[in-house]
């Protein structure tokens, strides 16, 4: 990998620098508080697919492990258990797999914010409300235009994972939740199945076949109700089978993710059992839940991602005026 | 060779499907918090389709290893283009179906890369532009303006007939992509 100066970024930088400064007045007038959080922990919350660079503290003799965290999100909510009330981190968050691609960077800049009292779908209000904010301090309107395609602000198009997988895939409700009858779909719709996981299946076809069609048709797309085995923190909904855990995207990109978050610690508990994690779990968080989490719901955004849709570039990259590159 | 699909890059050539395919863009990706994956754009080496293919990471992928060769158009019969190494004289056959329409805008004697795998001539490398003679067009009327986007008939020195603006005289060239079979520009040569 090799350091690679990009002064010709310059004018997007700008706008992207303006478009944080608008979101944190926004999030400001809105009455949420700005958190400055450590970014190296000693644990962290098992995600599944997320992997962390390790690093070692050294001191006398001892030696203990650290992780760059991959969200705020274990900080944050122990603050919310604390009463903290309605919150924000807005900085650096790193994914130790995530190679530099388009829409990718192994550090990014997140935007994670939580309100006590709300569930998902007015968390994404909330979000829209930021949007429509950003477009109209910048452009003074609330139509923006990416690659060509005019993105009306004003209201989402909605669709639930179910309707998405049906409509954009054939794929029917009772394939998409039966493991084994999703897996034979798959092989009949030509994917390489044998040693792939149903989670690496529904990815694979959600990316091929359902992506691309979100957000296209003028307005941004909400996108709600993923099966309960991809929202590890997230309530379940009254269906049993999903959690309320929604997506945003424009032009098949995706911004947002938003859970209601789940405040039950037993259940958080027997959900991180089930999952296998390659570094030291935070049972801290279990603690906060145990102390009480009121009913909140929490949003966070590749801040990279959004700027890239408002200075209409094709790339998080290209915001940026130092970026380290592939060789 | 078996790869990794984490590993594809720009310009590998992959066997699916029964097909040959070379891989035009290959971005990493990761839905949500997913599974990584791999985003690719094919182009098939017989058909010249374009598809988008997604890759789960951890798919082993089967590459070959194509040459891409210069060699000189000769000629064509009913069903094959005849092109031939300069270097070791050998000849070698691509059928037209698996050139398309741009067959009609390559020219005898001219220089071409052709991909090559186990000693089988494959495809050529598709190029956006190609400059061709004008060898019969009408003048034009008088009256008719340069501006407007007026066109007219003209026939290339490989003997199809493309549309080209009114100014554009016998004898000229012009550039012409292949792939659309649209003129480009004129230009002097």
């Amino acid at each position: 990998m090799q350091i690679k100066t990009e002064i010709s970024n310059l004018i997007n930088y700008r706008l992207y620098l303006t478009i944080l400064q608008v979101v944190e007045n926004y999030l400001k007038k809105q009455r949420y508080l700005r958190i400055e959080l450590p970014v190296l922990s000693p644990a962290l919350i098992p995600e599944l697919n997320v992997k962390a660079f390790e690093t070692e503290l050294k001191y006398i003799k001892k030696k203990q492990k650290l992780y760059l965290t991959p969200s705020p999100e274990l900080f944050l909510k122990r603050l919310l258990a604390h009463n903290i009330g309605n919150c924000y981190y807005l900085g650096k968050s790193f994914r130790n797999n995530e190679q530099n691609s388009s829409l990718h960077s192994f550090e990014f800049t997140m935007l994670e914010f939580y309100k006590i009292g709300s569930n998902y779908m007015e968390m994404a209000n909330e979000f829209l409300k930021m949007i429509q904010y950003i477009s109209k301090i910048i452009f003074g309107k609330k139509v923006i235009e990416y690659n060509g395609k005019e993105i009306d602000l004003s209201k989402f198009e909605k669709i639930s994972i179910t309707q998405a997988f049906e409509k954009y895939a054939g794929i029917k409700e009772k394939e998409l939740f039966n493991k084994s009858l999703f897996l034979k779909k798959a092989r009949e719709k030509k994917y390489t199945v044998k040693g792939f996981s149903y989670e690496e299946l529904f990815s694979q076809i959600y990316a091929t076949e359902i992506e691309p069609n979100l957000g296209i048709n003028g307005y941004p797309t909400l996108i709600y109700n993923y099966p309960k085995d991809f929202s590890s923190l997230s309530k379940l909904s009254s269906d049993k089978k999903t959690a309320e855990r929604l997506e945003i995207y424009i032009c098949g990109i995706e911004l947002a993710n938003c859970y209601t978050e789940l405040n039950c610690w037993k259940e958080q508990q027997k959900r991180f059992k089930i999952r296998k994690a390659s570094h030291s779990v935070d049972m801290g968080l279990i603690k906060a839940l145990q102390y009480g989490l009121k009913n909140c719901a929490g949003i966070a955004v590749g801040m990279e991602r959004l700027g890239m849709i408002f200075a209409d570039v094709k790339s998080i990259h290209k915001l940026r005026l130092i970026n380290i590159v592939n060789n | 060779m078996k790869v990794n699909a984490g590993n594809l890059k720009k310009g590998n050539f992959v066997f699916q499907n029964n097909e040959i395919w070379q891989i035009q863009k290959a971005d990493f990706y990761s839905p949500g918090k997913g599974s990584a994956l791999m985003k690719t754009k094919l182009k098939s080496l017989n058909s010249g389709k374009n598809v988008a293919y997604t890759y789960k990471s951890g798919e082993i992928v089967e590459t070959l290893s194509v040459d891409c060769m210069e060699m000189q158009y000769l000629y064509k019969d009913n069903n094959s283009l005849y092109f031939m190494n300069e270097r070791d004289y050998n000849q070698y056959a691509i059928p037209i179906s698996t050139i398309g329409k741009v067959v009609d805008f390559i020219k005898e004697g001219a220089k071409y890369f052709v991909y090559v795998y186990e000693d089988k001539a494959l495809t050529i490398r598709p190029s956006t532009s190609v400059i061709l003679k004008i060898i019969k067009t009408e003048d034009a009327i008088k009256g008719n303006t340069a501006s407007g986007g007026a066109r007219k008939t003209a026939k290339v020195e490989t003997g199809v007939t493309v549309m080209v603006p009114l100014f554009v005289k016998n004898g000229e060239s012009i550039i012409i992509n292949p792939e659309t079979g649209q003129y480009v520009e004129r230009i002097k040569v």
